[in-house]
């Protein structure tokens, strides 16, 4: 089995691992995309929402057991072909709640281009800003490494 | 091809509102957002749909570009399925009725 494994500074992302917990509570009852108009019946509306919520939930348990034992001890997370399409699909959650949370001040050409001066923002927003990037990566990384087991699964 | 399919299908004797209001073509159309890397969505293309790296790149470019692109149209129900998928992957996806009937 293709497995990733990443070294990460744990002074840097440990700070960060807050954050992405607290988005990921919101996302326990929120949808990250609010579903646009479908024209559905109530009963069936909210049995779309519920499975999508449970979705959801089981996509980001996958992207906080990465951050286990090994994590905390070494700063190493790991990905392969079981978790890397849950972990990419949270990751894009995580981001969009993100967005909702923190980065709408920013505005969406910003944060289309990324170009942020760290620096000029306060301590909250910074930290955000720094996990929607973190998370980002790890999106690229799995996207580069593992489409392929995401693509065949 | 899904044009054709729907178009020849004969109506049924008796049909509810809801059946009426159904019937036809429908698309799914995703939305632009500031967030989802494009990588991601072509990515996504890929696996909802099948595309090739082709495909999915221009689909990725009208969301980018245009704020939004028809990614698949057919029959409803089927047009909820992949409006689903889409949602789980975390696409602003909508589903829209074609006019033309």
């Amino acid at each position: 089995m293709k497995r990733i494994e990443v070294k990460l500074a744990l002074t840097v992302v440990a700070p960060l691992l807050d954050v992405i917990k607290g988005m990921a509570e919101g996302l326990r009852q929120n949808l990250a995309a609010p579903h646009g108009p479908m024209d559905l019946d109530a009963e069936f509306s909210a049995a779309w929402t519920g499975e999508l919520l449970e979705a959801q939930n089981a996509d980001v348990a996958a992207l906080l057991a990465m951050f286990n034992d090994e994590f905390f001890a070494e700063g190493v997370i790991a990905f392969d072909e079981d978790n890397a399409e849950p972990i990419v699909r949270a990751t894009a959650a995580v981001r969009l709640r993100l967005r909702e949370h923190y980065l709408k001040p920013l505005g969406d050409e910003t944060l289309e281009s990324g170009n942020v001066e760290l620096e000029r923002l306060d301590d909250p927003l910074r930290k955000a800003f720094m996990c929607y990037l973190f998370l980002a990566t790890i999106q690229e990384l799995i996207i580069q490494h593992l489409d392929s087991s995401i693509l065949e699964s | 091809m899904t044009v054709s399919q729907s178009k020849t299908q004969g109506a049924p004797a008796a049909q509810s509102a809801t059946e009426l209001e159904y019937e036809g073509l429908w698309r799914v159309v995703v939305l632009n957002d500031p967030v989802n890397l494009m990588s991601y969505v072509v990515l996504v293309f890929k696996k909802v749909f099948g595309f090739d790296e082709t495909t999915a790149r221009k689909h990725m470019l009208e969301v980018h570009e245009q704020g939004r692109s028809v990614v698949w149209s057919g029959m409803r129900e089927k047009a909820e399925a992949y409006a689903f998928t889409l949602q789980q992957w975390h696409l602003t996806t909508v589903l829209e009725q074609d006019e033309v009937r």
